[in-house]
């Protein structure tokens, strides 16, 4: 696994064991939902904590091939290697 | 319900007043004035204010103008100008149904005040009665934490009482300011949500014993609550040093779709009744999430939670106030037969749910 997808995998790690009190270990192979029991609003507040600590922009697009944690591991990855282009406001500090 | 002696003892309801804060923001101000406040933790904006509009609330009545949250900071602060929002929106509404129900406050014999976005001791209905003075042997029973649910709740209260004391009035005063408990500083992705759903407003409802004289309105027939164990941490406050911090789970829907349906067919079982008999759904108005699982729990058609729905979309989710909204609407708009059945529910807090039966 890349340097970059494991710092996301430590990321992930501390959003769902931290703010989504989960108890159980993380690996990449774990299904989000089945395995990690993350509803909708567990979804989300881990999209927004990869988005706030990577400065990237996750979408519903992107979110149809992401299943286990190393899918969305290395989606992040992706994006923080080739960001989307920001908006105007987006660059204000 | 009949007593003993074979007289009917449902109390009624006989009206049911309503009342917003003058200080609309639509939606979009609303995210406006949020924005800043995001950008200083958030990246990605939009998914906010997706959030914010998934919720699909137009906008909201504020206690306060936009601009006079800000500097409320501490607890105090923010419970002081819940006290006398809390005190003044009461009053109108008490007023107003009170000329609904063709009552005046002399006629009152037992208030049952509810609320979960303030506290206040002496409570508010103590201080009402100080306003619109009702007599001075009048009952108090302020109702605090029972959240989204108490407006279901107390009026099963309500309509318990009157059971024992058939030729007393009842009010239950249900005030709930959600924008004054609003932690800015938390800026977690639930208390953005509940940010966006949450609205104020205030709704009374008017209940006469059945041996009151001059009854109309829905008669309250039977009420069940539902205890849902081991649910503590799906919705309520945790209370911090700046006041009360939002806890919300996503797990509320599905709690709905896993329950009501059960809870629902066992009430009216014991009624020899079934969903197809009832003509009247009165919901609380949870959120979109928590309205379709209603709708898809008990295979409502697609118009019979509408009142609930709109009233969702133009004001928000008003707590334990919502599901009186849409009591008063359907009251009002509604041109029900006699004998006709109706159930009003709602969840809350616990976690749990109120039903109760009602006959036109």
């Amino acid at each position: 696994m890349a340097e970059r997808e494991l710092e996301v995998m430590t990321e992930i790690h501390r959003i769902v064991t931290e703010e989504l009190e989960w108890k159980g270990a993380v690996e990449p192979s774990q299904d989000l939902i089945r395995d990690l029991q993350l509803d909708s609003l567990g979804l989300t507040v881990l999209a927004v904590g990869l988005e706030n600590r990577f400065r990237i922009r996750l979408s519903e697009e992107d979110a149809q091939g992401v299943r286990t944690v190393g899918d969305l591991a290395k989606l992040v990855a992706q994006r923080v290697a080739a960001p989307v282009e920001p908006q105007p406001e987006e660059a204000l500090p | 319900m009949l007593s003993a002696s074979g007289q009917d003892r449902s109390p009624s309801i006989r009206a049911v007043g309503r009342a917003l804060p003058p200080h609309y923001a639509s939606q979009e101000q609303l995210i406006a004035a949020f924005r800043e406040l995001w950008a200083t933790r958030h990246f990605n904006l939009e998914r906010l204010e997706d959030l914010h509009r998934a919720v699909q609330v137009g906008g909201r009545h504020l206690a306060l103008p936009l601009e006079a949250y800000p500097p409320l900071v501490t607890f105090q602060q923010r419970n002081d100008a819940w006290i006398r929002s809390a005190t003044e929106l009461g009053e109108t509404v008490v007023r107003q149904a009170l000329d609904a129900a063709e009552l005046t406050p002399g006629e009152v014999d037992h208030v049952f005040f509810v609320t979960v976005t303030g506290i206040a001791t002496p409570s508010i209905d103590a201080r009402l009665a100080n306003r619109v003075r009702f007599r001075e042997d009048f009952k108090r029973t302020p109702l605090f934490g029972l959240g989204c649910v108490a407006g279901a709740a107390g009026v099963a209260r309500a309509a318990d009482y009157l059971r024992g004391f058939p030729e007393h009035t009842a009010l239950v005063i249900a005030v709930e300011l959600c924008s004054l408990t609003l932690q800015r500083e938390d800026l977690s992705i639930p208390n953005i949500i509940a940010s966006g759903l949450f609205g104020d407003g205030a709704a009374c409802a008017v209940l006469r014993g059945a041996a009151a004289p001059g009854a109309r309105g829905p008669r309250v027939v039977a009420s069940r609550s539902v205890f849902y164990p081991d649910t503590e941490r799906i919705m309520g406050w945790d209370v911090v040093d700046t006041g009360f911090k939002v806890v919300l789970s996503a797990k509320v829907p599905g709690l709905v779709k896993d329950h009501i349906r059960g809870n629902v067919d066992g009430f009216l079982a014991q009624h020899g009744l079934k969903r197809e008999d009832i003509r009247h759904w009165v919901a609380h108005t949870g959120g979109p999430k928590v309205l379709e699982a209603f709708e898809e729990a008990l295979e409502l058609g697609p118009s019979t939670l509408e009142r609930s729905w709109a009233s969702l979309r133009e004001v928000g989710n008003l707590s334990s106030a919502s599901v009186l909204f849409v009591l008063g609407e359907t009251l009002e708009s509604v041109r029900a037969r006699p004998g006709e059945w109706g159930v009003m529910m709602a969840m809350g807090p616990g976690f749990g749910a109120e039903m109760v039966l009602l006959r036109w």
